[in-house]
């Protein structure tokens, strides 16, 4: 295990650095220092640590929440504008591994590492929220929905980071549901992350991980739940729950199996819906 | 070891003193407060922060510290391990309460759980039950099933509040 580590000074040089091939970059490192040591990087040359580079706090600018990249997961759970205005976020990150790599991992690297199975990823989906991306170069704004292109691929080139999401500022209700081996450090079967809000009509977010290379929204539950009276009935949270689960497409591997995660697909989404009924 | 290979100098503050070391770019924290400082209550469990034998606070918070690079530590970066705690008033009595509950078997687990221990009473000092399992749930035991573990750190919050 050899290679060298760069600590550079800003943005420009972070970028420069990261164009190199082997050049990896790294944060809080629960990824990858698990990744080094399992020697997933077959032609590692250097770690580029970006820490101090990227905001670790949460702000409100106008009408968006501005969510710096190297915020760590207990922070987000337990920020204020997180935990009253997007609660699927709040559990979302809450519910990553435990306490220890909470404090350490962080949002973008949740995001960037790209997994089908980060928790953060389908409350980003559900929260409509957009990443800001930065290089030396210059920046541009991707949805998250068209972030991420596969499993561990996303549209980052070399030399790009994530800067900060940024999600639309409105109040939102929310759900994050997810079944693993046990409730701690438990990489998810499967996951679900819900949002509602109201602006003088209901709309629903519905998005589901491990079912898929990445992260699917249910655009006819969503669009059902919205045409339907509150309260939602119980026949309206089965028809959309076999909506999530016709539009699941899973596979199975070492963590469970198509025919569970599919029926799962389901369960999930009725927990979401019965836990931000009144 | 590889002499081609650079050393970083890196400068932190470990167990409230400000210290400067030389580390190897994949060295961990871990393997350094081990093997340069010779603080050995810290353990290596599973090597991939599943266990939590390896916790420490960093920055006042607890980390998994074999999942911490020694070389991206920063001047104001502060990390204390248990023997930074030896005198400190809630270890001890934490220490105490994990001793008289008989928490303690064959001790590998023991210093990162009193760590998340510490953390969470410093935090919390009345925690429920399911508030101390939560703090715990990144600590493996593989001897005592948990349950003296969890009543000692309840003794530990109860002869705190006297």
């Amino acid at each position: 295990m050899s290679f060298e580590f760069y600590k550079p000074a800003n943005i420009d040089e972070a970028s420069k650095l990261l164009k190199n091939s082997g050049y990896v970059a790294i944060v809080g490192g629960t990824d990858t220092i698990v990744k080094i040591k399992a020697n997933f990087y077959k032609a590692l040359k250097a770690l580029v640590d970006l820490n101090g580079l990227f905001s670790k706090e949460i702000k409100v600018e106008g009408d968006k929440c501005i969510i710096g990249s190297a915020c760590v997961m207990n922070y987000i759970a337990e920020h204020p504008v997180i935990k009253e205005n997007f609660p699927v976020l709040a559990q979302a990150a809450l519910s990553v591994a435990a306490v220890q790599i909470r404090n350490t991992a962080t949002i973008g690297g949740n995001v960037g590492n790209s997994s089908p199975v980060g928790d953060t990823i389908p409350a980003l989906y559900s929260l409509e929220a957009e990443v800001n991306i930065v290089s030396d170069e210059g920046k541009r704004v991707v949805p998250i929905n068209e972030f991420i292109t596969g499993v561990g691929r996303n549209v980052l080139k070399p030399g790009e980071m994530i800067e900060s999401f940024a999600i639309p500022m409105r109040k939102t209700k929310g759900s994050f549901q997810k079944l693993g081996e046990r409730k701690a450090l438990s990489i998810s079967k499967i996951n679900l992350g819900l949002s509602y809000w109201n602006d003088g009509k209901p709309h629903y977010r519905i998005a589901l991980g491990a079912v898929a290379i990445t992260v699917l929204r249910v655009p006819k539950a969503e669009e059902l739940l919205e045409n339907s009276p509150l309260p939602l009935t119980d026949e309206v949270i089965q028809q959309a729950a076999t909506y999530a689960v016709e539009t699941a497409k899973p596979i199975t591997d070492i963590r469970s199996t198509k025919e569970y995660r599919k029926q799962m697909a389901g369960v999930l989404l009725k927990r979401a819906l019965n836990a931000i009924r009144e | 070891m590889n002499s081609e290979v650079n050393e970083i100098e890196i400068q932190f503050n470990l167990n409230g003193q400000d210290l400067k070391t030389k580390v190897l770019p994949g060295m961990t924290v871990l393997e350094m407060i081990r093997r340069n400082f010779k603080l050995t209550a810290t353990k290596e469990g599973c090597g991939k922060g599943e266990c939590g034998a390896c916790s420490i606070l960093f920055n006042g918070l607890p980390i998994n510290s074999c999942l911490k690079l020694a070389a991206t530590l920063t001047p104001t970066d502060k990390i204390v391990t248990v023997e930074g705690l030896a005198n400190d008033e809630l270890m001890q009595r934490i220490q105490k309460a994990y001793v008289d509950e008989g928490a303690v078997q064959c001790g590998f687990c023991i210093p990162g759980m009193t760590i998340s221990t510490y953390s969470l009473l410093k935090k919390n000092p009345k925690p429920t039950m399911d508030e101390i399992k939560f703090a715990l749930a990144g600590n493996i035991c593989r001897c005592t099933g948990y349950r003296k573990i969890e009543a000692a750190v309840a003794k530990a919050a109860e002869r705190g509040e006297k």
